[in-house]
């Protein structure tokens, strides 16, 4: 999952050097993914009425799925 | 596949990456012309990639096209994600929904919103009932919740 995220993210960004995602475990066994790109990316990443951002967790759930975990992705600055 | 373009080898890494992290036995074959690069993936099984109200693959498909502009600059195709047939169901079932509203429309003489969908799926529809004259359509509400509505022509 997180390195669907990283691959897909580094994608769509100006600079896929600085993508970052760091990943945790909740108690519950919630996977955390936090995406981090370079400052004039967010943009690229969120996308317009956040369709990209929706884009990005709807395939990285799916992914999830196929692990049989729960994932959520934060977009953090 | 060696005259394959920029855009289109972009849209085949990204398929194949998306179908592996899922997990799925699939095929993958990229087609192109002036206007669609179409990825479609042959398999059995492939409702992951689907999703509910095939949310995930309309999801790949934003993905892609995305990728395409950011990775090439000036590609700016359309991008179609395909998967077992998906879309062609998908463009009979909306086919389907249209004429039922359409009839809805005419007998109860007020307009029949159909379910929201986004701007591809509404346009299938807009133009399939573009002939009949006796209801006129448009779109209102805002996304993701937009949808078209089918009303009796003034």
């Amino acid at each position: 999952m997180r390195e669907l995220l990283e691959y897909l993210a580094q994608s769509l960004v100006d600079d896929p050097d600085a993508v970052r995602v760091d990943e945790f475990t909740e108690d519950d066994g919630t996977v955390v993914l936090e995406l981090a790109v370079g400052d004039d990316d967010y943009g690229k990443v969120i996308g317009r009425n956040g369709r990209t951002a929706k884009a990005l967790r709807a395939v990285v759930k799916a992914a999830a799925v196929h692990e049989d975990r729960r994932v959520l992705i934060d977009i953090v600055d | 596949m060696a005259d394959e373009s920029e855009g289109a080898e972009i849209v085949g890494d990204l398929l194949e990456r998306v179908v592996d992290a899922l997990g799925l036995e699939g095929e993958i074959e990229i087609s192109e012309d002036e206007e669609t690069i179409t990825g479609t993936v042959h398999g059995d099984d492939l409702g992951l990639l689907i999703g509910r109200h095939g949310q995930t693959i309309d999801a790949v498909q934003h993905l892609a096209g995305r990728a395409v502009l950011q990775g090439t600059e000036d590609d700016r195709r359309r991008v179609v994600i395909d998967a077992a047939g998906y879309r062609a169901r998908r463009v009979e079932a909306l086919e389907r929904l249209a004429d039922d509203a359409v009839e809805a429309a005419l007998t109860g003489g007020s307009p029949v919103p159909l379910e929201p969908m986004n701007a591809a799926e509404r346009r299938i529809v807009h133009e399939y009932l573009r002939d009949r004259t006796e209801v006129e359509t448009y779109s209102e509400g805002e996304e993701p919740d937009r949808c078209l509505v089918v009303a009796p022509a003034t």
